[in-house]
Formats: structure tokens, sequence, C-alpha cells
């Protein structure tokens, strides 16, 4: 009797784990401050993939609840913390390297798991945080950078970027990369504050007198940079960036500036998805916000859509509360909109690579790698 | 290595005008009131983004923004001073706060109404490069620069000739004498609040001209325009020209002779140095013996 009494309650307990449940998710954002931009756009990601988990997953649901960081850093970690306090069972977000290091280090004390793709610092892989997953790194916009100079074969190039972590890290490994090929590379590091850029451009114009020139920064800083350089109209052959910059809002926003600029960009524009999760990303989004999908709303979408299916997997297994959702991130293995995703054991996806576009007209136009390419790209040719 | 050293201190002079008119409404208030209005840059940004909604919107150049620029930004510098002039203690200190506090409104405010998206002009003329020999620079970076010049002049024989402007000066110079001679301090505060923000507005309309904004950027507005006001002196015009174009010039020389990075330290460098061996700012003391 004791027994049958036993397998009936274990039965029970089995079933009431498998039950749907609804989840809270933590969104941790900028959505004032500095990266407010960046910030919306991966929410508006972050909410599209509640949007079609909810629809499509048929058994639990996910609640997504957003603090604003303020795009400071003390406030990312009080915001990991409210999360936390509100019953969060692990965070997506974050963006730039300096609030997403102190944000996931209170989030990795509290045993949550912590998402991203809005910073690309080594440091913050390295750190031994055992919760931490991204999917993207500058490996895989280095790989992008040093595929495209590979291909239009230039013998120098100058690096323009800002002091912050993630495009400091980014541009040095460039840098070390393409002096390694036997490339001339000359550096200039910018304060985040400036805003007159003619000064460094003057100096690559008479100076460093390059191929190629080489921004890694973000939006403001690209108008800057490239604004100066239509006045003072260096000898360059290719003005190439990373990322924000080869995306249909910067060509509908500075038409003039945009024309023939590459950056790092994963699908082309006007956008064409053809797998099932790509248009029902690309649905949800238009439905959702009126507009075209971007990069931010792709990483935002791919990053919590892995986390939901892995807290669902844990919630099914009853491991959501034993350290399962980074168990199941762990074993994740799976095709997404930016290609296939696995975490290593310092939780960076070891397959990502990034694709470099060019804007062509109205259009951006994937021009690297070859085998994902669009179109040729137009080289020698700048925006002036 | 000339070319690179006049093109930095040709850079520098017109970055130097543009600081010098975006200073200049901050040390307005500061001269009269002795009140450090921390709210200043996100006026210079509203009035910005107006001509940021007149060019979308309209189609017409930013320029044309400017009416509507100094309606809305002198409306929200009456709504400063209606806070500020409540405040009956420690008006040096809680005036800070109090418009630390409207400045972080005001940016929400911006954030909501225009969203984060960097902006910045979409025309040509503005944006046309101007060379003269090695010299380059941008054409709306020289009317910019023409403005300000204007302004300044403008604001100088407002305070010199005026009524008003003598007002402003008597009561920057003692309020309550000043009230004894039959000048009401109240309205004599809030005519220079409002010429502030006539100056804000014309600055933020010709920044959005040559720059990019975006609503984080009041803070750091407020910034230059306050080290460019101590740097100068107290109420002194023309050394908010004059620590404006230094400043702009230190910034350019340093990302020309050493390195980009050191940009905003060199700016600071030069605060802290002015102030070492001149206390009063550079025209603080000959004013005061004036």
């Amino acid at each position: 009797m004791q027994r049958i009494l036993g397998t009936a309650l274990a039965g029970l307990l089995a079933a009431m784990s498998a039950h749907a449940e609804e989840f809270t998710v933590g969104a941790e954002l900028p959505l004032t401050g500095s990266l407010a931009r960046v910030g919306a756009g991966m929410q508006e990601g972050i909410m599209v993939a509640a949007e079609v988990f909810n629809r499509t997953n048929g058994k639990h649901r996910m609640k997504i609840a957003t603090v604003d960081d303020e795009s400071s850093p003390a406030k990312a970690i009080a915001a990991v913390e409210k999360l936390a306090s509100d019953g969060a069972v692990a965070i997506t977000g974050g963006y730039g390297s300096n609030n997403i290091a102190p944000a996931s280090d209170a989030a990795n004390k509290l045993g949550l798991v912590y998402i991203t793709s809005g910073g690309v610092d080594e440091n913050l892989v390295t750190a031994g945080r055992k919760h931490f997953f991204r999917i993207n790194n500058t490996a895989g916009y280095e790989k992008a950078a040093l595929g495209l100079f590979a291909d239009m074969k230039v013998k120098s190039v100058s690096i323009v970027h800002s002091t912050k972590d993630a495009t400091s890290s980014l541009a040095q490994s460039v840098q070390k990369a393409l002096a390694a090929k036997g490339v001339k590379v000359t550096s200039h590091a910018f304060d985040p504050a400036m805003t007159d850029f003619k000064p460094v451009i003057n100096k690559i114009r008479l100076q460093d007198r390059p191929d190629a020139v080489f921004m890694v920064g973000y939006e403001n800083d690209y108008v800057g940079i490239l604004r100066a350089a239509r006045v003072l109209k260096p000898q360059v052959k290719a003005m190439v960036g990373v990322w924000s910059l080869a995306t249909p809002k910067m060509a509908a926003e500075f038409p003039d500036l945009m024309p023939n600029v590459y950056g790092t960009a994963l699908l082309p524009f006007p956008a064409k998805f053809t797998s099932a999760d790509g248009r029902a990303f690309a649905d949800t989004y238009k439905a959702l916000y009126k507009k075209e999908p971007d990069y931010l709303g792709q990483f935002g979408y791919v990053q919590s859509m892995l986390l939901f299916e892995a807290i669902a997997r844990a919630a099914d297994k009853g491991t959501i509360r034993k350290g399962g959702i980074a168990e199941e991130l762990r074993r994740t293995d799976r095709e997404t909109l930016i290609g296939r995703v696995q975490f290593g054991a310092n939780g960076d996806n070891v397959n990502f690579s990034h694709r470099m576009g060019q804007h062509q007209g109205k259009n951006i136009v994937i021009v690297w790698p070859p085998q994902h390419a669009t179109g040729k790209m137009a080289y020698p040719a700048v925006p002036w | 290595m000339l070319d690179l050293i006049l093109q930095a201190l040709y850079s520098g002079l017109l970055a130097g005008g543009s600081y010098a008119l975006i200073a200049l409404g901050l040390a307005v208030v500061f001269g009269t009131m002795r009140v450090i209005n921390l709210a200043h840059g996100e006026l210079v940004l509203l009035a910005a983004y107006a001509g940021y909604t007149v060019e979308s919107r309209l189609g017409w150049s930013p320029v044309a923004a400017i009416p509507l620029a100094i309606a809305v930004v002198c409306l929200a510098a009456a709504c400063v001073y209606g806070v500020v002039s409540r405040i009956r203690a420690d008006r040096e200190i809680n005036s800070l706060i109090a418009t630390f506090g409207i400045g972080v409104i005001l940016t929400n405010t911006i954030l909501l109404v225009w969203s984060a998206d960097v902006r910045s002009t979409s025309s040509a003329w503005l944006q046309e490069a101007v060379v003269m020999g090695p010299l380059y620079g941008m054409r709306g970076e020289l009317a910019f620069f023409g403005v300000s010049l204007a302004l300044m002049g403008a604001l100088w024989w407002w305070l010199a000739k005026s009524w008003y402007g003598r007002a402003v000066r008597a009561v920057a110079s003692n309020r309550d004498a000043a009230q004894l001679m039959g000048i009401p301090p109240g309205r004599t505060e809030l005519v220079s609040f409002l010429v502030a923000g006539v100056l804000a507005a014309c600055a933020g309309v010709a920044l959005y001209s040559v720059g990019v904004i975006q609503p984080a950027l009041g803070a750091a507005l407020t910034v230059k325009a306050f080290i460019i006001t101590v740097l100068a002196g107290v109420g002194s015009i023309p050394g908010v020209l004059l620590g404006a174009v230094l400043l702009g010039v230190a910034e350019a020389l340093t990302v020309t002779l050493a390195s980009s990075a050191l940009q905003e330290l060199a700016g600071m460098g030069l605060f802290l140095l002015v102030l070492f061996v001149l206390p009063n700012g550079l025209f603080g003391a000959s004013r005061r013996r004036g």
C-alpha cells in the first residue's frame, strides 16, 4: 500500500512539475541615457520573442519584467537585484560591456542566468561567471572585418575607435590581426564625448594615407566621422564600420553619408527571411512595431528565444531552481537567425561569425562572406 | 605638419564659436542670479529637437525653426525660473539640485517625444565644405561661428545700453540696492532667464545644423558650458568667447599633436590650469577692478 501511495505521490509531483507555468523573465536594459537607442532596439526583440514563444509554445508562458538601467553600471546592478526580488528566473538584455560586467556579476551571485548580445568585451567571458551566456563576440566581428579587408586586398588601414571597453577591445584585436598579415595599421582612439572629427580625419588624410578607414564606435560617432570625411575627402578606397552602421535606419536618416559605407549586417535590406523562425520573427516584429526589423531586434530575439526554450525544458524536468536553465543553455545546439548557436564552457557562442553589408542605394547588400553574399561590393567607393 | 596645425587651430576656433554660443545663456543666468542652471544643456537640446522637427516634418531648413525654438525654450526657461525663484534658503545649492532634477525631466521628455535615435541635419547646404587654402570647414560651422559673434555683440549691447540690461547688471551687483532704486528684482531675473532662453534656442538650432544630437547629450552640453563660464570669469561676455575658443583650440591641438583620446582631458587640464593661475577666471579680476 505504502509503495502504491509513494508511486502515486511521485507521479503526482512529476505531473505538477510538468504543468504549464508562467515564468517571469527579467529584462535589464538601458532605456534612457547614452545607450537608450540600442537598449530600446534590443527590448523590441525581447518582446517579439516573448510574443512568438507564448503563441507557439502551447504550454509555458513567459512574462517580461523590464527595468531601465539608465546606461549606468551601478543602476544595472540595482536592476538585476530588483528583478531577482520580483521573482525573475533569469535575465535577458544588457547593453554595453561596462554595464553588463557588473550586472552579470550580480546575477551570478544570485544564481541567475544572464544572457546577452550587447557586450563583446572578452573580459565578460574570461571572468569565470558560471551563469553568463553570450551569443555574439569580438571574434565574430573581427572575422567579418578581416575577411572584408582580405577581399579588398588593402595594404594599409586607419582605425578610428571609441575608448569604451568593447570598441577598444575590437579595434585592438583587428589591429593585431591586420599587422600580423603585413597590413600597415594606424590607430586613433577617441573620447566618446568627441563631436568634431576633422582633426582626426585630417591626420588620416595627410599622414596615414590608408586604403581604408575602419570605424569602431556607435551611430553618433559614425555620423561625426563620415561628416568630417565628407568635408576633408581623404583619398581612401573604403569607409568600413561595425555595429549600428549598415542598418535601414542609418540609410533612411543619413542618405548623404551612407552610400558605399560598409558595416556588419546579418541580413540584407530589404530583409529576406527564409526560415519559419525568421518569418515568425519578422511578421511579429512588423505587427508590433510597424517597421522593418533591425539587427538589435534580431539579437534580442535570438538570445531571449534560446533562454525561453531553456526555461521551458528545465521546467519540464523540474530543475528550474536547481541550475537547470544554465544546464539547458549549455546543451543548446540550434540554428537561429544569427546562425548556429552553441555555448562553450565560458558561456560564449563558439560559432558566431558576422557578415559585412554595404549601403548601395537605398539597400543593404551582404558582401562578405562570399557564401552569404547577396551582391558584389562596390570598391573602391566612398560616400562623397 | 604645418597643415595639420593650421587645420587644428581653425577647427578649434570654429568649435570654440559653437561652445561660446552654448555657454552664453548659462553665463548670463550665472552672472545675474549666481544660479548654475544645470538644465541649460537640456534647454539647448530642446531647441535642437525643434530644429529637427521642423526639418523632418515640414522639409524646411532647420534655421526656420528658430522662432519655434525660442518660444519653446523661453517657456521652459520661464518654468525653470518659476522653480528657482521659489527657493528661499541656500539658493546656490538648492538651485543646483532643483535644476538637475528639471534636467532629468527634460531629458526623459525629449526621449519620450523624439525617441533615442541619433539625429542630424540632412541639409546639403549646411554640410557643404568651405575650403580656404589648407583650411577645411563646413558651411554650417562658419554660420554657427558668425551667429555666435553676432549674438555676443547683441548681448553686450543689451547689457550695456538697454534699461533692462543695466537693471540685470544692477541686480547682479547688489540685489537689495537695485530694489531700493526701483528695479523689480524678480522681473529682472525672469528677463535674464528669458534672454538665456533665446540664446539657448539659437545655440540648439545651430547645434543640430552642424552636429549629431541624442537625448543624453544635454548633460555634456551643460558641463561644457559650465567649464567655459567659470573659465571666462563670472559675468564676462568677452571672457566666454575667449574661454570657449581656448577650449576648442586646446582640444583640437591635443587631437592633432597627441591623441584624440586625450581631448576631454586637455579641456579639463586647461580649466584647472586657468583656475590655478587666475582663480576668478580669465576676466574675473579685471571685472572686479572695473
